[in-house]
Parts: C-alpha cells; sequence; structure tokens
C-alpha cells in the first residue's frame, strides 16, 4: 500500500517564476526506504517540505497537483496533524534544538509535552527511545553542549520519539564530521530495518547504494531517474546533471578502459558488487 | 474583534523565534555599548527591528519581555520600566505600518515620534518610583533644571524629551539597517515598500 | 563578558523547594506594602526583618547580600547626594557646602526612595536566587500563562549566551583587522557598526529553520499541553498565596481610602 502518492505535482514558492517542483509522480510504499538525490537547488529539500506538509502550510506559494500522505491530504490538514505523521530532520544540527529546554531529556520530551502526552508514558517513550539512538549518557547535558553528531541524533530521538509514520530527512548529516555523520547513519540504518517508511535526501551515494530502497534522482525540480541504487546509479546521465556517482561505479569504469573489468558486466554501486567483479578478472 | 485580528496577525510561528534573538540583541548590544561608554543606550534595536518586521503587538511584547528579562538576569531594576519598552515597540511598529521605515529621512522621524513616547512613559516612573534621579549622567541636566526653579515632572520631562531623541533615532536608524539584510520576513511591505517584494 | 547570565544558586533549602508561584507572589506583596503603607521604616523593616532573614534560610544569604550592595550600591548613592543637594522644597537645611544646601527633607526624601527600592530589588533578588527562571516559566505556563510566553523567556535565556560569544568572535575579529575599538568618542561610535550589522544578521537568518524546527514538534497543535516537569506545590502554599494577596490588596485599599480622606 502506498503511504506516499504524490501525482502530477507541480509546486512555486512565493513570487517565483520558475517551479521548484515539476510534474511528480511518485509512489512510496510502507517500509520502504527512498532516496532522494540531486544538485544543489534541484528540490530535494522542497521535496521532503511538501511530503512532511509545510508546503504549503509554512511556505505559502502555489501547490498544484495532488498529494496524498499516511491517507491524509496534507494542503487541507492542518500542520499540527501532519507533523505527528510525518516526522521532519533537516540539516542543521544547532537550529532544531528547540531552545527552551535545558537539557536533552527535556529536549526530547518538548514534542510530547506538545502533543499532550501523559508525564508517565512521556517518561517511558524518552528512555526508550534514548536508549535506541544511543545517547542515554547525554541525558542530563545541555543540547547546546554537544558535538554537532550528537546534537543531531537529539534532533532524531526529538523527532522518533513523537512516533511518526514516515520519517523524513533533509541531508541530515551533510553539516557533520565524519565521525558524526557515521553515528547519524547508524541510527537511520536501524530504522529503515526495522521496517519504518524513509525518505532521506542525500549526498552519500555509496551509503545509499547499501541501504536504500529506491533512488529518486531530481533535476531542476524534475524527476531524472527513479529506481533502484543499482539501476540509478549506474547511470551515465546522472553526472550531466551534476549528481554525483558511486566511487565504485567511477572505478569500474576506469578497469574497463584498462580492461580489467568484463565488458558487459553491469556497473557496481557498492563495495561488494565492485569486489565481485573485480573476483571474475583477477581470480 | 478587530483587534484581535490585529493582535493575531502578528504572532506565528516565525515571530515566536525571533522575539527571543530580538530581545537577546536587545541586551548583548545594551551591554556593549554600556562598556564604550557611549552617551547613549542602544539597548533597543531588537525591539525596534521586530515592530518594523512583526507588527506593533510584537514590538510591545518584545520591549516588554526585554526589560523582564534583563530584570531577570542582570538587574532587577529594569522591571518596572518595562512600560516603556512597551511603548517603544508599539509606537515603531505602528511608524512601520505607516510607511517610516522605507526610507532614512523617514526613519529618523519614526525615532522623534518614538522617543515622544519613551519620554512621556518613563518621566512619571522616574518621578514616582525614583523621586526624579537615577543613577545616569542626564540626572545633572534635571537637577540643573531643578535648582533653576521647575518642578520636579517638568525638570524630568525636560530632560527625558532632550536626551532620548538621540538615542531612538540612532536605535532606528541601526534597526533599519539591520532590517533591510533579512530576506524574508512576515511584513517585508513595512520595510521594502509595497512595489517590491 | 564575565556577567553571571542568571542568578539561580541550586541549593537544597526550605525556600528553594518552596513553589515558584508563592515567592512570586511573596516578592510582589512585599513590594506593594514597602511601597503603599506610610511609616518611613516600614520598608527598611522589612529589608531586614523579613527579606534577609529568608535569604539565609535559603542559604544564599551571603549572595544576597552581596547581589544588592553590587546593584543598588552607586544608585543609591547618586540617589543620596542628587536629592539631598537638590530636592526642590527642601527648606530646614542641615548644613551647606558652597552653593548648595543640604536639606532635611532631601535627606529624608532620599531615604524613603532608597529603602523602597530595596524592597524592590531584594525581593525580587530572593526568587531569582533560589528559583530557576524555566521552573518559574513552566509552573506559569501550567497555570494558564501562554505557552509561547514561556517559550520566549526561556529561549531568551538560552540565546544570550550565544550571542554574547558571537559578539567576542565579531569584536576580536574587528581588533585583529586593526579597528580601533578604544579612545575617543567617533572611535568608539566607528567601532559600533560593524558589529551591529553582523551580529543582528547572522543571529536572524536561521529563524525561519528554527521556527520549521518547532512546529515539526508539533508546537502549535491546538491541544492541552503537559508537562515533563512537575513542580512541587500543597494546599498549605495556595492558602499562604492567598493570604498574601488579601494583605496587598488590603494595603492598596487602606491606601487608597488615606489619599480620599485626606482631600476631604
Ligand atoms: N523559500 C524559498 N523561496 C523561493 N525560492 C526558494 C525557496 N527555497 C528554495 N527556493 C528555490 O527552489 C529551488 C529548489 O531549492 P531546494 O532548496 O529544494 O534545493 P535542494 O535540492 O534542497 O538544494 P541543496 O542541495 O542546496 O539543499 C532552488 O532554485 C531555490 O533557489
Ligand atoms: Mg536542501
Amino acid at each position: 500500500m502506498a503511504v506516499i502518492e504524490l501525482k502530477n505535482l507541480t509546486y512555486h514558492y512565493p513570487l517565483s517564476e520558475t517551479p521548484a517542483l515539476q510534474s511528480i509522480d511518485l509512489e512510496v510504499e510502507e517500509g520502504e526506504f527512498l532516496a532522494i538525490v540531486g544538485a544543489n537547488g534541484a528540490g530535494k529539500s522542497t521535496l521532503c517540505y511538501t511530503i512532511s506538509g509545510f508546503i504549503p502550510h509554512f511556505f505559502k506559494g502555489e501547490l498544484a497537483g495532488s498529494v496524498n500522505v499516511a491517507g491524509m491530504d496534507p494542503t487541507k490538514a492542518n500542520l499540527g496533524t501532519c507533523v505527528q505523521k510525518v516526522g521532519l530532520v533537516f540539516q542543521n544540527p544547532f537550529n532544531q534544538i528547540s531552545g527552551s529546554k535545558f537539557t536533552v531529556y527535556e529536549e526530547i520530551a518538548f514534542g510530547l509535552e506538545n502533543l499532550g502526552v501523559d508525564p508517565q508514558e512521556m517518561r517511558e517513550r524518552v528512555d526508550e527511545i534514548i536508549r535506541r539512538t544511543r545517547i542515554a549518557d547525554l541525558r542530563d547535558r545541555s543540547p547546546y553542549a554537544l558535538s554537532g553528531g550528537q546534537q543531531q541524533r537529539v534532533a532524531l530521538a526529538s523527532i522518533l520519539v513523537m512516533k511518526p509514520q514516515i520519517l523524513v530527512l533533509d541531508e541530515p548529516t551533510s553539516q557533520l564530521d565524519p565521525i558524526g555523520s557515521q553515528e547519524v547513519f547508524q541510527v537511520i540504518k536501524e530504522m529503515a530495518l526495522q521496517g519504518m517508511t524513509i525518505v532521506m535526501a542525500e549526498h552519500k551515494v555509496e551509503w545509499l547504494a547499501e541501504y536504500a530502497d529506491r533512488v529518486l534522482a531530481l533535476s531542476a525540480g524534475q524527476i531524472i531517474k527513479l529506481g533502484t541504487p543499482q539501476e540509478v546509479f549506474s547511470s551515465s546521465e546522472l553526472p550531466k546533471h551534476g549528481v554525483g556517482i558511486s566511487r565504485y561505479t567511477q572505478v569500474a569504469r576506469r578497469a574497463l578502459q584498462e580492461n580489467l573489468w568484463l565488458e558487459g558486466r553491469r556497473m557496481p554501486v557498492t563495495l561488494d558488487e565492485s569486489i565481485e567483479g573485480f573476483r571474475e578478472i583477477i581470480p | 474583534m478587530k483587534l484581535i485580528d490585529s493582535i493575531k496577525r502578528d504572532f506565528n510561528t516565525m515571530t515566536l523565534v525571533m522575539i527571543p534573538v530580538a530581545i537577546a540583541i536587545n541586551v548583548v548590544i545594551g551591554q556593549i555599548v554600556s562598556l564604550l561608554k557611549l552617551p547613549v543606550y542602544l539597548d533597543s534595536i531588537g525591539t525596534v527591528l521586530v515592530a518594523a518586521i512583526c507588527g506593533p503587538w510584537a514590538g510591545a511584547l518584545t520591549g516588554t519581555l526585554s526589560n523582564i528579562i534583563w530584570g531577570l538576569l542582570i538587574d532587577p531594576n529594569a522591571f518596572p520600566w518595562f512600560p516603556v519598552a512597551l511603548v517603544i515597540g508599539f509606537v515603531a511598529g505602528w511608524c512601520a505600518v505607516g510607511g517610516l521605515f522605507r526610507a532614512w529621512w523617514k526613519v529618523i522621524i519614526a525615532g522623534i515620534l518614538v522617543s515622544l513616547a519613551a519620554a512621556a512613559i518613563s518621566s512619571p516612573i522616574q518621578v514616582y518610583l525614583y523621586g526624579g534621579i537615577t543613577a545616569s549622567g542626564s540626572s545633572f541636566i534635571t537637577a540643573f533644571l531643578l535648582q533653576s526653579g521647575r518642578d520636579l515632572m517638568t525638570a524630568v520631562l525636560s530632560t527625558n524629551f532632550l536626551v532620548e531623541p538621540i538615542d531612538k533615532i540612532a536605535t532606528c536608524l541601526l534597526a533599519f539597517v539591520s532590517a533591510r539584510y533579512l530576506a524574508r520576513f512576515p511584513r517585508p511591505e513595512n520595510i521594502m515598500g509595497s512595489s517590491s517584494r | 563578558m564575565p556577567e553571571r547570565m542568571s542568578f539561580f544558586i541550586p541549593r537544597e533549602s526550605r525556600i528553594h523547594s518552596l513553589n515558584p508561584l508563592t515567592k512570586l507572589t511573596l516578592a510582589f506583596s512585599l513590594i506593594i506594602i514597602a511601597f503603599f503603607c506610610p511609616g518611613l521604616f516600614l520598608p527598611i523593616t522589612i529589608n531586614f526583618l523579613v527579606l534577609v532573614p529568608l535569604s539565609f534560610l535559603g542559604k544564599v544569604g551571603k549572595e544576597f547580600i552581596q547581589t544588592s550592595i553590587r546593584l543598588l550600591l552607586p544608585l543609591f548613592a547618586f540617589l543620596f547626594v542628587m536629592q539631598s543637594l537638590f530636592y526642590p522644597g527642601g527648606k530646614t537645611e542641615l548644613f551647606g557646602i558652597w552653593i548648595f544646601s543640604v536639606t532635611s527633607e532631601g535627606v529624608v526624601f532620599a531615604f524613603r526612595t532608597a529603602t523602597r527600592i530595596l524592597v524592590m530589588v531584594s525581593s525580587f533578588l530572593l526568587l531569582l536566587l533560589t528559583t530557576h527562571p524555566s521552573a518559574l516559566m513552566s509552573d506559569l505556563a501550567r497555570r494558564g500563562v501562554p505557552a509561547s510566553l514561556s517559550f520566549i523567556i526561556t529561549s531568551t535565556l538560552q540565546i544570550i549566551p550565544q550571542m554574547q560569544a558571537k559578539a567576542a568572535t565579531i569584536q576580536d575579529a574587528q581588533r585583529s583587522r586593526g579597528l580601533d575599538t578604544g579612545g575617543n568618542l567617533i572611535n568608539r561610535i566607528r567601532s559600533l557598526l560593524p558589529l551591529v550589522g553582523p551580529l543582528v544578521f547572522s543571529s536572524l537568518v536561521d529563524v525561519e529553520e528554527r521556527a520549521i524546527a518547532i512546529e515539526a514538534r508539533a508546537f502549535t497543535l491546538p491541544v492541552e499541553k503537559t508537562s515533563l516537569v512537575e513542580i512541587p506545590d500543597s494546599p498549605a502554599e495556595a492558602i499562604l498565596r492567598w493570604f498574601l494577596a488579601a494583605v496587598a490588596i488590603i494595603t492598596i485599599g487602606y491606601r487608597i481610602w488615606l489619599s480620599l480622606s485626606s482631600r476631604i
């Protein structure tokens, strides 16, 4: 069953002549992990905001076509209802701290307070989520006194604790150092393996190739490719639109020129696939 | 109901997150200016900024809460002056609605209007709470006027009408310059005029 | 800037464990009594027989006295000098200095003003030294003060130290580029402009994202909010609050009655 359904969706930001999204058709199944890739300004964030209801509620502008997310039309429901079904985590970890709480524990409970959850249940849910996101040791620290990676896991926990049906992530690691990114990816991976529906804009192609079910490539607000990571990331069209391809694909392309890759064998997008390919040449 | 709509218009989530930033601007710049020992306070740039780009009610709230925060953190002497800060935000907000924040020379007029309102409100507080004298340099002017035979309220009012405009004009101009940098805010027409975005 | 950004001192005491609203009510009642009750020595009595003992009961006596001296001494010095010299309508000359004369009316007036301000500042100090600002705000929010108001105040408390750090960074950068921030008035004013612009701008660019972030946490959902931290309160404290409020109201009433009857 599709939990996200976009039909012929076109969106203009207020006072903008060119559409930020144009004729988007997309269906995402329950439990699927969809990755969004694209160059700067391709419309990745715009698509994330549309799925989570911030377009049109927060950004206004003109939206045409139909949207159905988790059984509701986000353009008709109010934003408070949307965010209960769709959780949004974005780039800058610092800006996602509510600012009104003095400890990590209270920060994570902020969303539950706003939902009117009973304090007893609140504690149970916060305890559980800080364990799953591995931040239990940070519980009494100030959210501002943390590293970027820790803050981003607090941001993730703060959204996950609200038990959204769909998790939307807009380049959650692009402002983190390698270690911070790794910690965040680890949590996302576990969520994906547990069967949560995830939509994630991200640049780290090799990681996506490993864990995403499908990849959507955007350019100038339009879908240029939609398919499995294997289909999308080995495509020769992507670089033309400024989208990075997998390092393993790049190596294999070069290897093909040097006769180190079998003619006609499909291009690898993950480490395993490329090792497999090289095994055939070098026994 | 028109009043409630007018108040509601000022408060969306953007305003809600902008007000704390504006209060912090008031406090931090106010502290720096007092360290630099300049003959002005400049402790309401944030208030005027919010008033101009979010509206008079938001400005009034920013001013009021600034004084409460200043009192909570730095000096409880700030509490009783909150009506002054409130009026600064409110008057600056209506000046902006009336188009006085669209060109620098109009901003000077706004600064004068704001300072008149501020002086009118602060003088009675100064007289009834502090007996007309506060620990600032301008109290020497008050003392001089008293010495030359004015009564207390007249002396305090004249002092404030004399010293407030410099501070408030500078404040409004600085807020105006800062606002031009900001791309998207709730009432762009207050700063940019209705023709442009 | 080494200024400590909150008065609160975390300690275990009878005063700390009182409900914040009780302390707030106490502060307001004492201030009203100090300002509206006649009696020249009433305010100073309140300060030394009520507020100072309470501050020691709250284990913050030393800080209480130090902070009130730091906050009020310059003001009082100024007040006494100016008022005793320039108080309009002073007739009873105590002694004369050069062309000025110190009148007893002026000294009494300065004393009255100073002791009232002392009660005002000290009452709040007692509250602030023994109450975490966020505890005060969440207790008020629980009692019906709009959540957005408590949100604004608590987040301001967190933003100020960050912005101070940012200002210090900008000032350092200016100095390292050779901008003169000391010296004469013109220099000092000139150094201000390149500080205000970047500070305001860099603080406000993030506003949009932060608004999205709190919307994503259902802040504007129109349901009744709950609170993680439960702030202790008791029926005895509620009675105390009503009692204090009643005393304050009676004081105001008495004052109005006095001024009306003196006019007849
Ligand atoms: N609030 C806005 N108002 C007007 N135009 C906008 C707004 N936000 C984005 N745009 C424009 O919409 C287009 C898509 O932007 P979007 O932020 O979705 O791209 P992106 O793929 O997320 O890019 P990035 O990799 O930089 O995050 C861009 O041309 C951008 O300039
Ligand atoms: Mg983006």
